[in-house]
């Protein structure tokens, strides 16, 4: 049987246990006593069990290794030390490690070994042991085995050669034997043969020898185990490959696409029209839904944060806190996976400059332990992530001085600039990636690399920073990177779409507008205008409308179309763009009608 | 040199599959037979290393076979192939000396792991 197939799920399965393990180490660092313990160690018996039956041994026995240090701290005979919560956090580290490269392989076995039952409280023995016993076999049989009173039989019939046998409990097994019993032995018996013999009759889990005392002593009434997590409706649940989803979602966009090339051929009116009018109701909800599919808590890539400012806050000496806000905000699954690393750099980026040393901070009057907020919340088609630190802030006049020298700004240049100007700067890669000047700097190692991972994903980032009070920064996404809520304009005679996620509103141009400066006036506020006309150098002249307000940071600008011709739920299709391409576009799309266009970053002209 | 196998089953598309299971993991398939009687004519004649045998066969059950078998070749290594709901017969097939068994429908694994055991 080919284990590849069950490869995707192996990695989805683990890696939320993973992370699991992670935030309950961390949990169990700050509080002991409580559900953390437990949750560990779930995560890392579950890490055990999926990776066994993948055959991926190494990873298994680390996760086996965890689960023991955990036992040792759930019995109580070991202490959550600092010392030992380190050492657990690099096993898990290691263990991380050992799947990325288990799953880069192929599985080693192949066999489906062990759907191994949770090693549950053993049956109690209710029977009185057969005179002269001196060893106990408690064997497990798999969960899933089939015919398990078929399988004991076996097991005991090729005990049969080892001498020394004294019975079974139970002794028969019937239609309702559950798969665990105890076997026992006299002192003549070969215990390590039998162990051998029992463990190879097939579809046995687990084989505990033990003594009559050790018997006794694990079937008196122990507490109970905690329960499973709390997952009502899990038994309700199905796992489905996120292409998949993919796949669904493209055949209802296709479906829309050729659902608006048909409206038009048909009357509104009569038994057709309404049946399109009902089929168009239920694309919608389809549509909607197949995106709620997609749609994931930030937790999964939140989880790891706090780690991660620990880590780089010990590295540096600094006492950080993070406080985490709104994971449970959603987000497509695809964008969580392309979020992580741009947040962690943001995360380390302030606690290693941000966040001042502790004599510096009580020196300031703030408390001596910095701290650090990342929060999440969902504004209409997008959903706005912000990292606050109450740090030192941007060292405007450093950055300032870096940049006259790097030749990017004259060398007369006012330090006085705005954070727009400061953030631009941060995320020149000139300036960001040099190393000597994030010494100097204090902020920007790698920006232009967080700057673009968050522009790829469609997405923006800008910066606000106070001397002396901190730096926010301020991250805004779409939900979903395939399907977006676009606006459909006209530009000559052809036709574009505009992702909604940057776009305010939508302004008459017939007043307000000032021609000589190119601008609109917008409640008090002067607009700059964007010709796309001339910009995207479409022949055809035009009426000029229309301009539509895309918003980046604290930035508008108007975009000039000809026409609106309405809004509509578009499947971007990205690409790369060919060279000599104009810039400002991040993808294609068919339009509702069948016609293709291309999709125009609004961003990409501020 | 590769193992022997004679693959007793009524069922064209289960002795398909049990073959191709088998010829997979480098068996060699020396016959077929489609009821009881026949699989025990066959092993006289082919002395192969395991037999795979259903239970529910026309003629002569399968059952019946393996005890027909034990009965002259206590050595024979006989798997048997149960379909679900099958559990008292099955117990009586280990009863006649059958080694394992395995259930349908058949995962890959599953058969590779109890052939293993049989000829263990």
């Amino acid at each position: 049987m080919d284990l590849r197939r069950f490869l995707d799920l192996y990695v989805s399965e683990t890696g939320e246990h993973v992370r699991l393990l992670h935030r309950s180490l961390l949990q169990l660092e700050k509080e002991q006593g409580g559900g953390a313990v437990d949750e560990a160690f779930r995560a890392a018996h579950t890490l055990k069990g999926l990776s066994a039956a993948m055959g991926y041994r190494t990873v298994a026995d680390l996760a086996h290794v965890l689960e023991d240090r955990l036992e040792e701290i759930r019995a109580g005979r070991t202490a959550p030390t600092p010392a030992l919560i380190d050492d657990m956090l690099a096993r898990a580290d290691e263990l991380e490690a050992a799947i990325a490269q288990a799953v880069s392989t192929v599985p080693q076995e192949a066999a489906v070994e062990s759907s191994e039952q949770d090693a549950g409280t053993p049956t109690s023995l209710d029977a009185p042991l057969p005179p002269g016993t001196a060893a106990v076999a408690l064997v497990r049989l798999r969960a899933d085995a089939p015919i398990k009173s078929a399988r004991a039989m076996i097991v005991m019939r090729s005990l049969a050669s080892i001498g020394g046998l004294l019975g079974s409990h139970p002794a028969e097994f019937d239609d309702d034997f559950s798969g665990e019993f105890f076997i026992f032995f006299d002192a003549v018996a070969d215990t390590a043969a039998a162990e051998a013999i029992i463990a190879g009759a097939g579809e046995v889990v687990s084989v505990e020898f033990m003594s009559p005392d050790q018997l006794r002593a694990s079937t008196v009434p122990q507490p109970a185990r905690p329960a499973a997590p709390p997952s009502a409706s899990a038994d309700r649940q199905i796992r489905v490959d996120a292409e998949r989803l993919s796949g669904i979602a493209d055949g209802i966009g296709e479906l829309s696409v050729l659902f608006g090339r048909l409206e038009p051929q048909v009357s509104g009116y009569g038994p057709a029209g309404e049946m399109l009018t009902r089929m168009g109701r239920v694309l919608t909800d389809l549509q909607r839904d197949v995106l709620q599919l997609r749609l994931v808590p930030l937790r999964e890539a939140f989880d790891r944060l706090p780690r991660v400012v620990r880590d780089a806050a010990r590295t540096v000496g600094r006492d950080v806190e993070l406080i985490v806000a709104g994971d449970d905000v959603e987000i497509d699954r695809s964008i969580i996976d392309e979020i992580v690393d741009p947040l962690v750099h943001l995360l380390r980026n302030a606690v290693d400059h941000g966040i001042e040393s502790p004599e510096e901070r009580v020196r300031a009057g703030k408390p001596a332990a910095g701290r650090i907020r990342i929060g999440a919340e969902r504004e209409r088609s997008s959903v706005r992530i912000t990292i606050a630190d109450d740090g030192g802030g941007v060292p405007r006049a450093k950055v300032v001085q870096r940049a006259r020298a790097a030749g990017l700004l004259p060398a007369g240049a006012s330090a006085d600039i705005t954070d727009e100007e400061l953030f631009r700067l941060l995320t020149h890669a000139g300036l960001s990636t040099a190393e000597q000047v994030s010494a100097v700097s204090g902020r920007g190692v790698g920006m232009d690399v967080v700057a673009s991972g968050i522009r790829a994903l469609g997405g923006a980032i800008d910066m606000h920073t106070r001397t002396g009070e901190g730096t926010t920064f301020s991250i805004r996404l779409p939900i979903s990177r395939a399907l977006a809520l676009a606006l459909r304009v006209r530009i000559g005679t052809e036709q574009y779409a505009i992702p909604l996620t940057h776009i305010a509103e939508a302004v008459d141009l017939n007043d307000n507008v000032d021609k000589a400066a190119d601008t609109v006036l917008l409640r008090d506020e002067v607009v700059p205008l964007v010709r796309l006309r001339r910009m995207l150098q479409v022949p055809q002249g035009g009426s000029e409308e229309t301009a539509i307000i895309a918003v980046r940071g604290d930035r508008r600008a108007g975009l000039v179309v000809d026409e609106l011709i309405g809004r509509e739920q578009i499947l971007v299709k990205g690409f790369d763009p060919a060279a000599g391409t104009l810039p400002y576009f991040s993808g294609a799309t068919l339009l509702a009608d069948g016609r293709p266009a291309l999709v125009l970053d609004p961003l990409s002209v501020i | 040199m590769a193992r022997t196998v004679l693959i007793c089953d009524d069922a064209l598309f289960m002795r398909s599959m049990l073959a191709d299971i088998l010829k997979g993991a480098g068996f060699e398939v020396i016959g077929e037979a489609q009821t009881g009687a026949e699989a025990v004519k066959r092993y006289k004649e082919l002395h192969p290393d395991l037999v795979t045998m259903d239970i529910v066969m026309p003629d002569m059950g399968g059952i019946d076979a393996v005890r027909a078998i034990m009965k002259e070749y206590p050595q024979a290594r006989i798997l048997m192939c149960s379909a679900m709901g099958q559990q008292a017969l099955v117990i009586e097939a280990i009863q006649a000396g059958a080694r394992d068994f395995v259930v349908k429908p058949f995962q890959p694994s599953r058969v590779l792991e109890a052939v293993q055991r049989v000829l263990g």
